[in-house]
């Protein structure tokens, strides 16, 4: 015989015994695979509603925030002054490299703002207000707020004076649809300008500052109100998942690569511009990983009574093994393929349950707003109670690999113990 | 959290505007092209300078305020205002130059400035706001200017002049009334709507003196129309136009000293 | 003859209890398949553990949440002039113009037993400025001492310390002070406008910055001691704007608010009781959203843990099959084997719940008081505005601890006796050959 046969034999033989106990035992094999089963379902199930719902709100925090990605001069963060602007040049390098082919797939949306403090006046008073100039269009596909209009419209691209305003601003200073506003602002040589203005649109986004302050009007307008031609303050990216950042980030990066040594530009990613959303999801995560971890805890035990009991029930058959001439490792390899065997196929039969109650969900989701109600904020974010779960390979890898682990820990010790068997003593027993 | 009180922020040119706007010209002079007349006041202003000393009465639902001012300008992009009484408050200043705006505080013996975009709310506690203050352009360019009526009111002889806010001007009014007597040219009511035809409030003219060569009401007074109780009247005691001062004047270095 | 002490018949023996030879076996056999048993009781321990935890963990951050809302600032109940909310004007303090005797107040609210503590505070708006960098704020004018026992914001203070009366010293958040370049000792001007209309001015020393950890107090209160406020703004010292109340548990704080309504509007002050839930009713039903929630995991961490519980009951019994059997042929009935294994399935309860007790417990304990802080993972939160530090902290519940432990006790009961009631049925010669 040559070397490799003999192994090769051994291991068909390692196989076929521990298949051949696991069907034996189909009552025990059986319950034990069902609780593997229904834990990898829910596993898969919940990380993937998970998944979806931290992807949900992401997208809501970033188009109601700066987007995905966000290119913006260094300074403007903690300034807000419009001196620290991005150079018109600048844009539309910016939006050049956004347009690009290669990372084409990734782009959902672009959207140019320039934003700016500034008062904003009726005949019934004066008022702060944040100023946020955008192209219409592009901002339309960006943002959520102009599908909040609790009155008119949003703006549109011939508009010229026209303002969207918010339901506190309206109240405040007394404003309706076609009503007059002015606002007032330091342009970019340093003067006071004011800008008339026309209310078309009026919105409720449901959180009190916003509809107390934030006007948007077009990007023509402020450039004609504040000499600022056609600068902006930022440029925002939305993405179509969240796991593009890395890639079109490096792809901004090296397109952009002038302007950002020339400290002209940075590139910010969304979780260094909403951290309170970072770490919100984080905790979520937090969370599902603990409570899991201790489920899976309980399962393990389950999968190690299960193994141990049938090495423990089967001493002289393992002793009449050993004497025939397996040794003590494969004794004990077989005990091991069987804990994995149970392991890997009802794990994988309950991933399988799993990924198919996902995909039934996947296309409505789950409505949980019998639960939930419609106005959760979380960081800020209002909170969409319909969960779409999200398919993500990696999960699934993950969660395939976590339990194929659980499975091998749970069958060490029986394992262990399978090879440990005393031939001469195990002939004592039954069977 | 409704808007807070802000102190007030100054750029009086409302008010030497107001009495330059309407200072007449030698009644000789009779002209009635209404947008004449208020063509040549806004040239009156440009390039103005004068000196005023003031008090201001202001009546809200809650208090009664008397105070006494003096008050600076040249041109419009420089102002400044310094209280003389009550009192506590004697030495208080405003400095506005080149839209900076800066508060001396007597009691505590320090300048603070302030970014324009904090303006907001009344100026001083008054029924000024800032929103008439901050006037960069000539009303002749903001506005169009039309005789609504020309006839007999009391016995007078007067204009109604109707201000319209030309397309695309930044103010907030939906149209100003005037009412001015024909002979001399001197303004007795100003009248500011929103663009709903509503009275906003009413600016009334009295106590016509002569300051400087010219008739001007010594004493205005402003009516908002929503609180029928509150108002704010000022009086000229004194007033100088063409005075010699020049922007190095408008200086942080005044404001604080005192004089 | 009858003995006087409860009977029971095993087999047609009168034994008492204690006495009976099935409690004994159960106790052995229990002793002598250790492994089994160990194991056994092992999964039923964590599986306690894991309800109790997890549930102990989800009604802790719930706790927090609303603690957070309630006691870092506002406290339970807001007490304000009728007309106060929503403008929250200057001239609207409690009882008016004339003011109201604000000790006589307190007094009259510290004496209810829900309430914990009370303070009063006086809020105005206006100009913080180093001179060179001027931001408008929101000045709140608070009572030291009283303070402290009602909100936490102010302990600890990220640096300094508390103002003292009548010294004109004040605190200021930590964007405040970021935003001004603000250090401790320096001056700062204070504008407001004042009570008669006046422009109130004056120096205050900066002597704490605190920090909320919301952006917009942080970056918009200065709080100083509430005398040296109203003398800024020409108030009397009758005047305030608010009595922030605390109560023992943010959950009685509507009842609490009703009792005080019936207590202290009945002199002419016109005055509005507010409880929590009602200025932020957002904030309750997110509550009641976590608490559905985690309802649905308790049913999914019981049923695993029932279940495998369960499984691992019926495959032990169904492994013994043999043995009752043999029981069987000795004489005994189906429904002694069923009491047999009725003692083991009890005895295994306890030992259970005895090792999930050991393991929960001091982990529960040390959870909640000293819940470790997981913060440096993962950073800090708002949930419907309010701050959530993330740790591990639990919430005890006794009702819930003792209801899971009595689930767990009838699942490995029921699982165990089931198949063994079904073994039993067997005659005994099909069990003992079919091997």
């Amino acid at each position: 015989m040559t070397p490799t046969r003999p192994r090769l034999l051994h291991v068909r033989i390692i196989v076929v015994l521990a298949m051949r106990n696991l069907r034996r035992q189909m009552r025990r094999t059986m319950l034990t695979a069902a609780v593997m089963v229904i834990g990898g379902a829910l596993l898969v199930f919940s990380f993937a509603v998970s998944d979806g719902s931290h992807e949900d709100w992401i997208d809501s925090g970033i188009r109601t925030s700066t987007g995905h990605l966000t290119i913006e001069q260094p300074d403007f963060r903690l300034s807000r002054k419009i001196e620290d602007r991005l150079a018109t040049d600048v844009r539309w390098e910016t939006e050049r490299a956004l347009a690009s082919p290669e990372i084409a797939q990734h782009v959902v949306a672009v959207s140019s703002r320039l934003s700016i403090s500034a008062l904003a006046s009726s005949a019934a008073g004066a008022r702060p207000a944040q100023v946020l100039a955008v192209d219409p269009v592009a901002e339309a596909r960006f943002s959520t707020l102009d599908d909040q209009v609790v009155e008119g419209r949003y703006l549109e691209p011939d508009d010229r004076l026209a303002a969207y305003i918010g339901v506190g601003l309206a109240a405040s200073l007394e404003l309706r649809l076609g009503s007059r506003l002015v606002v007032q602002a330091q342009g970019t040589d340093q003067e006071i300008a004011a800008q008339l203005l026309r209310v078309v649109g009026i919105f409720r986004s449901g959180v009190p500052e916003v509809d107390q302050t934030v006007v948007h009007i077009p990007l023509q307008t402020a450039g004609e109100w504040l000499g600022s031609a056609h600068d902006v303050t930022n440029v925002g990216v939305v993405l179509r998942d969240s796991t593009a950042v890395a890639v079109v980030a490096a792809h901004l990066e090296h397109a952009l690569v002038d302007p950002i040594e020339r400290g002209d530009a940075r590139v910010m990613g969304w979780r260094e511009a909403n951290p309170a959303l970072a770490a919100a999801i984080a905790i979520d995560s937090f969370g599902n990983y603990l409570i899991f971890g201790i489920l899976f805890i309980i399962i393990a035990f389950g999968i190690v009574n299960t193994v141990l009991m049938s090495v423990l029930h089967r001493h002289r058959e393992f002793g009449v093994l050993q004497a025939l001439g397996l040794t003590p490792g494969q004794t004990g390899t077989i005990v091991l393929v069987e804990g994995l065997t149970l392991t890997a196929v009802s794990g994988f039969i309950g991933v399988t349950l799993g990924l198919l109650a996902t995909w039934y969900f996947i296309g409505d989701g789950l409505d949980m707003s019998a639960l939930m109600g419609e106005d959760m904020t979380f960081s800020g974010v209002v909170i969409d109670p319909v969960m779409v779960p999200q398919f993500r390979l990696v999960r699934i890898v993950q969660i395939l690999t976590f339990i194929l682990f659980i499975g091998a820990v749970a069958s060490i010790y029986p394992a262990l113990r399978a090879a440990k068997i005393d031939v001469a003593e195990s002939m004592k027993f039954e069977r | 959290m409704s808007d807070p009180q802000r102190p007030g922020l100054l750029r009086p040119t409302v008010f030497v505007a107001a009495l330059v706007l309407f200072a007449s010209v030698s009644p000789a002079r009779g002209q009635t092209d209404p947008r004449d007349i208020i063509e040549r006041i806004d040239r009156l202003l440009r390039g103005d300078s004068s000196r005023a000393l003031a008090t201001m009465e202001v009546v809200t639902e809650h208090w009664e305020r008397q105070m006494t001012m003096e008050i600076w300008s040249l041109g419009t992009d420089y102002t400044l205002v310094r209280l003389r009484a009550p009192a506590k408050e004697a030495g208080t200043a405003t400095l506005m130059a080149k839209d900076n705006i800066w508060n001396y505080l007597p009691k505590v013996d320090r300048t603070i400035k302030i970014p324009s975009s904090m303006m907001g709310g009344a100026w001083m506690g008054s029924h000024f706001t800032n929103d008439d203050l901050v006037q960069e352009s000539q009303m002749i360019d903001v506005y169009d200017v039309a005789v609504a009526f020309d006839g007999e009111r009391d016995g007078v002889m007067v204009w109604e002049l109707r201000l319209t806010p030309k397309p695309e001007a930044a103010v907030v009014w939906g149209h100003l009334e005037f009412l001015v007597r024909q002979d001399d040219h001197v303004p007795l009511w100003a009248k500011y709507y929103d663009e709903d035809g509503e009275l906003a409030r009413t600016m009334e003219y009295s106590e016509f003196r002569e300051f400087g060569g010219r008739l001007v009401p010594a004493v205005m007074n402003m009516q908002p129309a929503d609180k029928p109780g509150e108002r704010t009247t000022i009086r000229y005691e004194e007033l100088e136009f063409d005075i010699d001062v020049d922007p190095s004047f408008f200086s942080l270095r005044t404001l604080q000293r005192g004089r | 003859m009858r003995s006087p002490a409860p009977v029971r018949t095993f087999g047609g023996l009168k034994l008492s209890f204690a006495e009976s030879p099935w409690l004994h076996i159960g106790w052995r056999n229990l002793g002598r398949n250790r492994k089994r048993t160990v194991l056994t009781a092992l999964g039923l321990a964590v599986g306690f553990f894991a309800v109790v935890f997890i549930v102990g963990w989800s009604q802790g951050i719930m706790v927090e949440m609303v603690e957070n809302a309630t006691s870092l600032v506002n406290g339970q109940i807001e007490i304000h002039a009728a007309d106060y909310r929503p403008e929250r004007s200057l001239y609207d303090t409690i009882g008016g113009r004339a003011g109201t005797d604000v000790d006589a107040l307190l007094r009259t609210i510290d004496a209810d037993p829900s309430v914990v503590a009370a303070a009063p505070r006086v809020y105005a708006g206006g100009l913080i400025s180093t001179g060179q960098a001027t931001l408008a704020g929101m000045f709140m004018g608070i009572d030291p001492e009283r303070e402290l026992t009602l909100s936490r914001f102010l302990d600890p203070l990220v640096e300094g310390r508390m103002p003292e009366p009548g010294r004109n010293e004040l605190l200021i958040g930590e964007e405040m002070a970021r935003q001004l370049s603000a250090r401790l000792d320096d001056e700062l001007v204070v504008v407001a406008s004042g009570a008669d209309g006046s422009m109130a001015n004056d120096l205050f020393t900066l002597v704490g910055v605190f920090r909320t950890g919301l952006a917009e107090l942080d970056g918009s209160f200065a709080v100083m001691p509430l005398g040296d406020l109203q003398t800024l703004l020409v108030l009397a010292p009758s005047r305030i704007h608010e009595i922030a109340v605390a109560t023992t548990d943010p959950w009685i704080a509507e009842t609490t608010a009703a009792g005080l309504d019936d207590v202290l509007s009945s002199s002419d002050r016109a005055i509005e009781i507010v409880p929590w839930t009602t200025l932020n009713p957002a904030m309750v039903d997110y509550v009641a959203l976590g608490e559905a929630m985690y309802f649905l995991i308790i049913i999914v961490v019981f049923s695993i843990a029932i279940f495998g519980v369960a499984n691992t009951m019926v495959m032990a019994t169904y492994e013994r099959r043999r043995e009752f059997a043999v029981m069987l042929a000795l004489g005994a009935t189906p429904r002694a084997v069923g009491t047999v294994v009725l003692h083991e399935a009890v005895a295994l309860g306890v030992v259970s719940l005895v090792l999930g007790a050991v393991m929960t417990f001091p982990l529960m304990v040390w959870f909640h008081t000293a819940p470790p802080d997981m913060s440096w993972a993962i950073g800090d939160v708002t949930i419907m505005g309010a701050l959530l530090s993330p740790s591990l902290r639990v919430e005890y519940d006794v009702p819930f601890w003792i209801v899971s432990a009595m689930a767990l006790f009838v699942t490995t009961i029921l699982a165990s006796l089931l198949p063994a009631w079904r073994a039993a049925r067997v005659p005994p010669a099909d069990t003992l050959s079919g091997l």
